[in-house]
């Protein structure tokens, strides 16, 4: 009968809800939210991307400082798109007792804008020679050489921005003034672009994008008979790449917001449930017991609201560099509170009602009386406390984490923040960097505070306008 | 009447703050002690150095050293530091209670001081500066669309407004300053990047302007965050005003409405309301700490920031302790100002 | 002897525009309201007594609305008049009211003499001292002494402020002045203290009170007429001989009302209490409404609304029962 009840009464309290628009849009984004969470894995542009986030070896393919690939709806397909390149023709041969290996990665390129790096990424084994040549459109080549020996297998990556500088210098400079070519060095220019820049003056100081096939042609001598080579590739680090960029660092961002998802609601839900839990029942207690136990527990509690919140939590976070978990108890130490005397009065008003004394008379005990009669009455404005208590759980592990004090092993938006603002991604205007990680906190802030007030709403019907 | 219940309030905030400074001092004690003893070393060791300069002699290495071992237990017993757990935990509150903050270890005042106090003082104005022309700013818009919220309620602009509250509720205050900073001072450089001041700051009426022209983009984050959520409890404060019989009973009496709403109602629904605005100035201070260091303002917060990275603890616990001294203090002057325009806290019956 | 009608409401109706429904609180009731009369209006919670109340002073709580009906004083359709002079004219200067929980009505923030010199000002030019005379006047009328003045109202007891609001409902002098449930929670002495207030200044002062109360035993002690509302709806209107009398009251209703009541100098016996809850008014059945709860419900009561016809002189019943047909 006591289930019937409450089942009852979540019926009500459902259909109420049901007809605060905001609310049911709050619980539909949370839905969203949690589908992220759930669909992380797919969702990742790379497998590994949550656990190695901070492993910079796991990126080193992408560019760097990449704009979202949307930006090029925007402004006309300018920006090339970051691309790996299998191998179109492989041709194994022998020469002697070596043997080679010839292999061919052509690459269309339409942008506007060159890329930002063109790389070629093998794994080796044993002692192997590379040769390589880019034949550009225009027929003009670069070319390298490269002899590794290696005990086991080893990724090898040649970038045209990091090892080919001179050899494009060299290229480009044919086709430039003799003048200014005179006066440049390797180092001085963009490589990059000097690759994907039209033969003729200018190539070296103002180069003019080149559209067409280039084709990276490799001949590979495996000189030792265990000698091979394995997943090669033609690795085009565009301009733009993923839904939201990449950071200084190579990383995704697509992905680490993903991740950061998970982490978000972790610390939130957890956050706020422990400390409304906590804060209810020791409301509920204090006035449900009330004399000395009301004054001891009160007093406990006034001492908790003098204490400052964050500057407490950091100085805390500084002092013992707790991990995320850690932090979640921290936070539970102080946010508890937030209830507390709401809950204390909405019990004593309980308690005055006459079936609290007939269940006292009844000679039920203390514990059933607030489990069975006072704190049930309670969870519909749990629900809404918790429910917007979500959001600061949240901000504040961000407001740690962007001191720098946050736990290292996982990703948190306000971790990618703090990566975003050290390196100064503010004052060079990489908003791809800033505003994702700080709009997803408030979108997931918004969708409580909807689910928060919705409720808040139905609880107190003098906010009631119709 | 009002004094006495004053002289209580306040006596009962010194009582908390020993209470909270006793508590920051045991759970910080240990690391407190490790760079306290450091200090001590490092002090002796200087002493024994410009000692030995001077000392010539046949024993003078052994000199050095009674005179390291003397002067290491001497500092030791002035700091408390030989005495028992509970005894060390006690000196250290008594000595953070009275101010004594000691010396931080790599952070220095504008004049080149290590004493904490002094560091921490001459930054306390600047924030208190700051956050309070924010505050007032907030709280006056936000009371203003609040009472407009109450008059209309669940109308088009009570709804969109009560819409915005929610959109801005999740929304971290350092966020919306990093993105202002990089449209106003990255793609549209009108207002600076942070600090407070030019370097170096210009003379006069100058200097004044100068100091606007720095606080226009921490003030405007911090006041179109805020005044949604003023906004909004002032609306509810007044709403529930509204119900009251005693507004319907004023209605009755033939009360024009426009006295009903500027006087009973909000006369009664004052107190909340400065509780509420005074509330939102002591949560800033907490709140400064972030905020004041994306935009580089040298106040307490951005303190927090820079011991933090450098790991100066005496700073980070002598900061803690000034800034939670203001915070109980902001909420005493709260009750204070509460009692004063409800009367029936003033005389001191049960409120 | 038939008195001068000092307010005519006719077919009133005042719904409440929720959510979930519209709630019909007042639904097409008819009645007068007599000079120097008391009018006892009764009924459980929630039958629309308060309700009527506040449509008297063109003053519906929202969601409410007042959708029909006329409130006739001299002569004049009120709910016809604009706000501003239905505050004027009709508001406290010829209808005053006395609010349910009467010690939430007054401001507190405000001192007495600060609200009622207010009321005053809003609708008499005067003089700083006439003023004062007036309040001083009016607070000693209702027993109280001039000190009470520069009190707030959190200072005063329950019974002293509901003495101020009664001297704040008397002192403009109005035509009728409505009680609403005046006593409710005040303790037991000080409640027969007000009843016996109020039946001392209707001799004084002579204005007309309609008293709104769910304690039939009251009604008793100082109505001359009762008003018995049921859902909305006006069951039975009589005299109070023809209401207390012993022949009874006409309608099972009301009977079953006075049974449940205690009555204040009789011994009782045995409370009866009516079965069932008073119905939705979102949704209210068919016929008469007090059908599902009526111990002598007949056939038609289920599908036939039933009028409000007079059964006697000054006595009207709403009940197939009491029909002669």
């Amino acid at each position: 009968m006591k289930t019937k009840r409450s089942v009852s009464q979540a019926r009500a309290l459902w259909a109420e809800f049901r007809q605060v628009r905001f609310g049911v849009l709050g619980l539909v984004m949370l839905a969203l939210f949690v589908l992220i969470v759930l669909f992380q894995p797919v969702l990742l542009s790379k497998a590994d991307a949550a656990n190695r986030w901070r492993d910079m070896t796991y990126w080193l393919d992408n560019p760097r400082y990449a704009l979202p690939v949307w930006v090029n709806w925007f402004t006309g397909r300018d920006y090339a798109v970051s691309k790996i390149i299998p191998a179109s023709s492989v041709v194994d041969s022998t020469s002697g007792s070596l043997r080679m290996q010839t292999m061919e990665f052509p690459y269309e390129f339409k942008a506007g804008r060159p890329p930002s790096d063109f790389m070629f990424k093998v794994g080796v084994t044993g002692r192997v020679s590379l040769a390589m040549e880019i034949v550009r459109p225009d027929g003009r080549t670069v070319t390298y050489n490269k002899s590794t020996t290696s005990e086991g297998s080893q990724i090898l990556r040649i970038s045209v921005a990091q090892n080919m500088m001179d050899r494009v210098f060299a290229m480009a400079s044919s086709a430039e003034d003799p003048a200014i070519a005179a006066s440049r060095n390797p180092r001085q220019i963009d490589s990059i672009a000097a690759l994907f820049g039209k033969a003729q003056p200018g190539i070296l100081s103002t180069p003019e994008v080149l559209n067409g096939t280039y084709t990276l042609r490799l001949q590979a001598a495996l000189a030792s008979p265990t000698a091979k080579i394995d997943s090669a590739e033609l690795v085009i680090a565009g301009g733009v790449q993923g839904l939201l960029g990449t950071d200084g660092s190579k990383r995704d961002l697509w992905s680490g917001l993903i991740a950061g998802t998970k982490w978000a609601l972790i610390i939130g839900l957890l956050t706020s449930f422990i400390s409304v839990a906590v804060g209810v029942l020791y409301g509920v207690a204090a006035g449900y017991f009330g004399g000395w136990v009301d004054s001891l527990m009160n007093r406990i509690f006034e001492i908790f609201v003098s204490i400052p919140l964050l500057p407490i939590l950091i100085v805390m976070s500084a002092v013992f560099k707790p991990s995320i978990w850690i932090m979640i108890i921290m936070m539970c130490i102080f946010f508890w509170v937030g209830p507390v005397k709401t809950v204390r009065s909405i019990a004593l008003q309980i308690k005055e009602t006459s079936y609290i004394e007939a269940a006292h008379g009844l000679g039920a005990s203390h514990w059933r009386i607030l489990f069975r009669h006072m704190v049930p009455q309670l969870i519909p404005y749990s629900f809404a406390s918790m429910a917007l208590a979500v959001p600061g759980a949240i901000v504040f592990e961000a407001s740690i984490s962007l001191i720098g004090l946050g736990d290292a092993t996982v990703v948190t938006w306000g971790q990618i923040l703090f990566d975003a603002f050290s390196s100064g991604a503010v004052l060079q205007g990489i908003w791809w960097w800033v505003i994702p990680p700080g709009l997803a906190m408030a979108a997931l802030g918004m969708t409580f505070a909807f689910i928060g007030f919705a409720m808040d709403t139905i609880l107190n019907p003098r906010l009631k306008t119709r | 009447m009002y004094w006495k219940y004053a002289a209580r309030r306040v006596f009962y905030a010194i009582v908390m703050f020993v209470i909270t400074v006793a508590i920051f001092s045991a759970l910080f004690n240990a690391v407190a002690e490790r760079v306290l003893r450091s200090q001590i070393r490092e002090q002796v060791s200087a002493e024994v150095t410009s000692l030995g300069k001077t000392l010539i002699g046949q024993n003078r290495s052994e000199v050095l050293a009674r005179v390291r071992v003397q002067r290491t237990a001497e500092l030791t017993s002035m700091y408390h530091l030989d005495e028992p757990t509970l005894s060390r935990v006690f000196w250290r509150t008594v000595d953070s209670v009275s101010f004594r903050l000691g010396e931080a270890t790599i952070i220095k005042s504008s004049a080149g001081e290590k004493d904490v106090l002094t560091i921490v003082g001459e930054r306390l104005p600047r924030t208190i500066m700051l956050f309070s022309v924010a505050a007032a700013i907030d709280v006056v818009l936000g009371v203003w669309l609040g009472l407009r919220k109450a008059r209309k309620a669940g109308g088009f602009m009570d709804k969109a407004t009560s819409i915005g509250t929610m959109i801005v509720f999740g929304m971290p205050a350092w966020w919306l300053g990093m993105l202002l900073i990089m449209f106003f001072a990255f793609t549209l450089p009108i207002f600076p990047s942070g600090g407070i001041h030019a370097a170096p700051p210009p003379q006069g009426i100058g200097f004044f302007l100068d100091l606007l022209w720095h606080m226009v983009l921490p003030v405007f984050t911090l006041v179109i965050l805020g005044f949604w959520g003023r906004a909004y409890i002032t609306r509810n404060i007044v709403l529930g005003t509204l119900q009251e019989d005693f507004i319907m009973s004023a209605r009755a009496r033939g009360i024009s409405e426009r006295r009903v709403l500027f006087g009973h109602t909000l006369r009664t629904a004052a107190p909340p309301i400065v509780t509420m605005s005074l509330l939102a100035m002591v949560g800033s201070i907490s709140g400064a700490l972030i905020f004041e260091g994306i935009f580089s303002w040298p106040g307490m917060g951005n303190l927090y920031w820079q011991a933090v990275q450098q790991n100066d603890i005496p700073v980070l616990m002598g900061d803690l302790t000034i800034t939670t001294g203001i915070y109980i203090l902001a909420l005493a002057v709260l009750d204070l100002v509460y009692g004063f325009l409800d009367p029936r806290v003033k005389v001191g019956g049960k409120a | 002897m038939e008195k001068e009608r000092i307010l005519e409401i006719s077919d009133l109706e005042l719904h409440y525009f929720t959510h979930k429904g519209v709630v019909k609180a007042v639904d097409a009731i008819t009645f007068d309201v007599r000079r120097g009369e008391t009018l006892g209006v009764v009924g459980e919670s929630g039958c629309g007594k308060t309700t009527m109340g506040t449509a008297l002073l063109n003053m519906p709580t929202p969601p409410g609305r007042i959708v029909g009906g006329r409130i006739l004083m001299d002569g004049q359709d009120i709910l016809k008049l604009s706000e501003n002079e239905i505050r004027r004219r009709v508001r406290w200067e010829s209808i005053s009211m006395v609010f349910q929980g009467a010690m939430n009505c007054l401001t507190p923030v405000y001192t007495i003499e600060k609200q009622m010199r207010e009321t005053l000002q809003q609708h008499r030019q005067m003089e700083r001292q006439e003023a004062r005379e007036r309040m001083k006047n009016y607070l000693n009328l209702v027993g109280l002494s001039d000190d009470v003045l520069r009190r707030y109202p959190h200072e005063l007891s329950g019974g002293m402020k509901q003495r101020v609001v009664i001297a704040t409902a008397l002192f403009l002098e109005p035509k009728v002045i409505i009680c609403d449930e005046p006593t409710t929670a005040l303790d037991v002495v000080v409640q027969a203290q007000i009843i016996n207030l109020l039946k001392d200044l209707k001799e004084q002062v002579g204005v007309s009170f309609i008293f709104i109360t769910h304690d039939l035993s009251i009604e008793a002690e100082v109505s001359d007429r009762i008003l018995v509302m049921y859902a909305g709806r006006i069951v039975e209107l009589g005299t109070n001989e023809q209401i207390y009398g012993p022949q009874g009251p006409a309608h099972p209703y009301t009977q079953r009302l006075l049974a449940a009541t205690p009555r204040l100098h009789e011994e009782v016996e045995a409370l009866a209490f009516i079965p069932g809850t008073p119905p939705d008014l979102i949704d209210p059945p068919p016929g008469c409404r007090f059908h599902p709860r009526c111990s002598v419900v007949m056939e038609r009561c289920a599908h036939d609304d039933v009028p409000l016809r007079e059964i006697e002189p000054d006595h009207m019943v709403a009940c197939w029962r009491c029909f002669d047909e």
